[in-house]
C-alpha cells in the first residue's frame, strides 16, 4: 500500500513513538518484530509530524533514530500530534463538511433523503465529475455523528429527523491550556482547543511525563467501564516473557505516579479472585463487559488495601504488612530535610526525635517499593530497620555497591 | 471514541481553508499557508492536491466553495465527557469558568476514579480566596503583559518585597505547585503560595534583566538490571537526552538539565542506587561523592 501520513490503526505507532522518546538508542535492524518497510513509514510519518523534536545518529550499527523533547521549555505536549492523524476515505471528509453546511443551525432537521438531494443538488452538481452517495452511506455516516453526540436524530411517525446539536461557546482557553496537560486524558482538550483562536500560551511544566498520552485510549475505555462499573478483557503483553495475556477484570482505579512516569490499573482479577496490578502502557486492548454486580464493594476493599500502598505493588497475596523505619538526621538550619520527610510521606509516618533527628515509620504492602525513595536520603541515613530482612539487605548492599563504584573508602577518595 | 477522524489536523486544515473560501479571501498563499500552519509537514502533499484535483468534493477550480457557512462542528460527547471531568476538578477554581450546559452530561472521569500517590502533601491551597486572586492576577498580567508589585514570605518566613514581570505560571505535577517565572532585577522564581500582597506595579519604568536558564549536561550510564534501563528510561523522559548502547546491558545517557534544579537531580540519581553511575561532569560527581561520604560516617 503507498504510504500515507495518516494512519488507520493507532497501536503501531503507539509502540515506536515511546520506542523512539523513551529510548532512542535502537537501531534500524533492532526493530525486528516488524518490517524494515514497516519500521521506515513510522518513521517517516513521526518526521513529519514531529519534525522539530527528531534526532539522528549515525554509529557502525545503523542509523538510530530518536525523539528529543524538554517537556519543560515546550508548552504543549507534542505527542497529542499522534491522536489527530486518523485516516479517512475522500467521501469522508466530503460528507463531513457538506452535512454540517446543510445542518447549519440545530432548528434544520431533515431525514436521510432530504439530506441526500441536498448534497447533490445544491453541493456536488457544480462539479465537473460529481461524487455519489447513496443513502445507506449517508445513513451509515449520520448513525456515526449520533453516536458521537454531536448530531441528534428524532423520530416522527415512520421518519428519523437529523440535525446538529447545539454548538457550545468555548472561552476557556488558559483552563484548556492548563488542563490539558495535566489531566489524564489530556489530548482531548487538545482536541477543544484546536477549535479556538490560539492565544499565548501561559503554563509550563515541571516533572512533566508526556508519554502517557499515548496511552489515552485505553484509560479512556477503562474510566468509561469503571462508570458503568462494568467488567473488561484485557490483552496485556507481559513485563517479563513479552507475552500477550488476556485478562478478566473488574477496573478499580487508575494509579498515576508523577514521579516516573508510569500509570497501572488497579483491578480485580476474576478469575483469580484477588487484586492486580497492570501497566496501563503494557495493556494492548479493553473490552467492556457487563456490570459486575459486586462492583461498589470491590472498590471499598481496593481503596482499603490502596491504604497501605507505597506505590503500586498489590498483586502479593500476603495478609501481614512489612514493616520499615529508618531516621535521618540534619542540622538546625536543615529544616527542609523534615519538611521534606512530612511532604514525601504517604502513608507513613514522620516524628521528630530531637533537633537534629528524625524517623520515618511505615507499614506497607511491600516495602521494596520504598528502596528509591529511601535512597534519596543518602548521606544523612543514621538508622534503618526492616521486617522484610532481604529487602534491608538489599539497600546495604546497594550503599556497598554505591562506595565502592564512585571509590569512597573509609571518607577517602579512592 | 479518541482516534477518529472528527481530531485529524487534515479537518481541521480544511475547515480553515474552507472559511476563508466562505469569507472571499482564500487566494493560492493563503491555501498553501494554512496547510503549512495547521498541518503536518507533509501534508500539503496530500491536502493541496486532494482538493485541486477535486477528489474532495470543497472546493472549485477558481477556490470558490459550494459551502455556505463557516464550518464549525458541535462539541462531541466525548469532548463534553472530558470537560465534565476537568469542571470537578478542584483546580478549576483558579479559572472563572462558566460550565453551565453540561448539567446532564457523565464525567468521563472522578477524583474517585484515579489517584496521583507519589504526589507531595503540600500542594497549593486552590480552594484559598486570596491565592484564587493572586493567581488570577498573575495570569492577567503575563497575558497583558505588565509588572506586578508584590509582598512574598520567603523561605525563612520573613516578607520580602519585589517588582517583576511575570512571564510565565510553571505548574509542577510532583510538588502540585505553582511558580511564577518572572524578570526582575534578577531572574525571579515565586511560589505562588508564598505571595502575601499582589496589586499591578505603578511606579516608574521598571527595569528588569533578561533570565536565561544555566543550562548544564549530565552523562551516566546505566547497567540494565533489574529492570533499571527502561525504569531509568522513563524516570528521566522529560529531560532532552540522548541514550546509546556502549556495552552488553550497559548505556551511556547524556541528559540537559537546569542548573537549578541540580540538587533534585543529584537525589534522583541517588534513587537508582549502583545501577547508574555519573561519569561526567567532575562537579557532579564530588556532589555525589560527597553525600556517600556523609553517609559512610553515618556508620549504618
Amino acid at each position: 500500500m503507498a504510504y500515507s501520513e495518516l494512519i488507520k490503526n493507532f497501536d503501531r505507532v503507539r509502540d515506536y513513538m515511546r520506542d523512539f522518546y523513551v529510548y532512542g538508542f535502537k537501531s534500524r535492524s533492532e526493530y525486528d518484530k516488524k518490517s524494515a518497510r514497516s519500521y521506515d513509514d513510522e518513521r517517516r510519518r513521526m518526521e513529519s509530524w514531529l519534525g522539530d523534536y527528531m534526532g539522528f545518529r549515525q554509529t557502525e550499527d545503523g542509523k538510530h533514530v530518536f525523539l528529543s523533547i524538554d517537556s519543560r521549555l515546550s508548552r504543549h505536549n507534542p505527542l497529542f500530534r499522534a491522536w489527530k492523524t486518523k485516516s479517512f476515505t475522500d467521501g469522508d471528509i466530503t460528507l463531513h463538511f457538506i452535512l454540517f453546511d446543510i445542518l447549519s443551525d440545530p432548528d434544520v432537521e431533515m431525514t436521510v433523503g432530504e439530506l441526500c438531494d441536498a448534497i447533490h443538488d445544491d453541493y456536488l452538481s457544480g462539479f465537473d465529475e460529481p461524487m455519489s452517495f447513496d443513502e445507506s452511506t449517508v445513513r451509515k455516516k449520520l448513525k456515526e455523528y449520533t453516536g458521537e453526540g454531536i448530531l441528534s436524530a428524532r423520530r416522527i411517525g415512520r421518519s428519523v429527523y437529523y440535525s446538529r446539536v447545539p454548538d457550545a461557546e468555548l472561552e476557556c482557553t488558559d483552563a484548556l491550556n492548563f488542563f490539558s496537560e495535566v489531566a489524564p486524558c489530556g489530548v482531548i482538550g487538545s482536541f477543544l482547543l484546536d477549535k479556538v483562536a490560539p492565544e499565548d500560551e501561559i503554563f509550563s511544566f515541571k516533572h512533566h511525563y508526556i508519554t502517557q498520552t499515548l496511552d489515552s485510549g485505553i484509560l479512556c475505555a477503562l474510566f468509561d467501564a469503571m462508570h458503568r462499573k462494568a467488567a473488561v478483557t484485557v490483552q496485556n503483553i507481559s513485563q517479563r516473557t513479552k507475552e500477550c495475556k488476556e485478562f478478566r477484570l473488574v477496573p478499580l482505579r487508575i494509579l498515576i505516579s508523577v514521579q516516573n512516569g508510569r500509570q497501572h490499573l488497579l483491578a480485580f482479577h476474576i478469575d483469580k479472585g484477588c487484586l492486580m496490578t497492570l501497566r496501563v502502557d503494557y495493556i494492548r486492548s479493553v473490552e467492556i463487559g457487563e456490570a459486575f454486580p459486586e462492583y461498589d464493594s470491590l472498590r471499598k476493599w481496593g481503596n482499603r488495601i490502596q491504604a497501605h500502598l507505597w506505590g503500586v505493588s498489590a498483586h502479593k497475596k500476603r495478609s501481614t504488612l512489612e514493616h520499615i523505619e529508618f531516621t535521618v538526621c540534619y542540622e538546625e538550619d536543615e529544616q527542609h530535610i523534615p519538611l521534606r520527610l512530612e511532604r514525601e510521606k504517604r502513608c507513613g509516618k514522620v516524628e521528630r526525635i530531637d533537633a537534629r533527628h528524625a524517623r520515618f515509620t511505615a507499614d506497607v504492602s511491600d516495602s521494596n517499593e520504598l528502596l528509591p525513595w529511601m535512597r534519596t536520603f543518602i548521606c544523612r541515613i543514621t538508622a534503618l530497620q526492616m521486617t522484610n530482612r532481604a529487602v534491608e539487605e538489599t539497600f546495604r548492599k546497594d550503599l556497598e555497591d554505591l562506595y565502592r563504584l564512585y571509590e569512597i573508602d573509609g571518607g577517602d577518595d579512592g | 471514541m479518541i482516534f477518529s477522524e472528527l481530531y485529524n489536523v487534515y479537518y481541521n486544515a480544511v475547515a480553515k481553508i474552507l472559511a476563508e473560501a466562505v469569507a472571499g479571501t482564500l487566494d493560492e498563499k493563503r491555501l498553501n499557508e494554512i496547510v503549512e500552519q495547521a498541518a503536518f509537514g507533509e501534508s500539503f502533499l496530500t491536502i493541496l492536491p486532494a482538493l485541486k484535483a477535486q477528489k474532495w468534493q470543497l472546493l472549485h477550480a477558481d477556490r470558490s466553495t459550494p459551502l455556505r457557512h463557516s464550518p464549525t462542528m458541535p462539541l462531541t460527547e466525548l469532548e463534553k465527557r472530558w470537560l465534565k471531568a476537568i469542571s470537578l476538578d478542584r483546580r478549576i477554581q483558579l479559572f472563572d469558568l462558566d460550565f453551565s450546559g453540561l448539567e446532564a452530561v457523565e464525567p468521563l472521569f472522578t477524583e474517585e476514579d484515579y489517584i496521583i500517590y507519589d504526589q507531595c502533601n503540600d500542594g497549593d491551597p486552590y480552594e484559598d480566596a486570596e491565592y484564587i486572586a493572586h493567581f488570577r492576577l498573575v495570569l492577567d498580567a503575563i497575558r497583558n503583559r505588565y509588572p506586578l508589585h508584590m509582598v512574598i514570605q520567603n523561605r525563612h518566613g520573613v516578607p520580602v518585597t519585589m517588582n517583576v514581570l511575570p512571564e510565565a505560571l510553571e505548574y509542577s505535577e510532583k510538588d502540585d505547585k505553582f511558580r511564577v517565572i518572572a524578570r526582575s532585577t534578577g531572574a525571579a522564581v515565586i511560589n505562588v503560595a508564598r505571595i502575601r500582597s499582589c496589586e499591578r506595579y505603578r511606579g516608574g519604568r521598571l527595569r528588569v534583566s533578561a533570565r536565561e536558564p544555566q543550562m548544564r549536561t549530565l552523562v551516566f550510564d546505566v547497567t540494565d538490571e533489574r529492570n533499571a534501563l527502561e525504569r531509568t528510561m522513563l524516570h528521566f523522559a522529560h529531560f532532552e537526552k540522548q541514550t546509546e548502547r556502549i556495552g552488553e546491558n550497559l548505556y551511556r545517557v547524556t541528559l540537559h538539565y537546569n542548573r537549578e534544579d541540580e540538587t533534585e537531580l543529584v537525589i534522583r540519581i541517588l534513587s537508582f542506587g549502583p545501577k547508574i553511575r555519573v561519569v561526567a561532569p567532575e562537579s557532579f560527581i564530588q556532589l555525589i561523592k560527597e553525600r556517600l561520604k556523609r553517609q559512610k560516617s553515618c556508620d549504618l
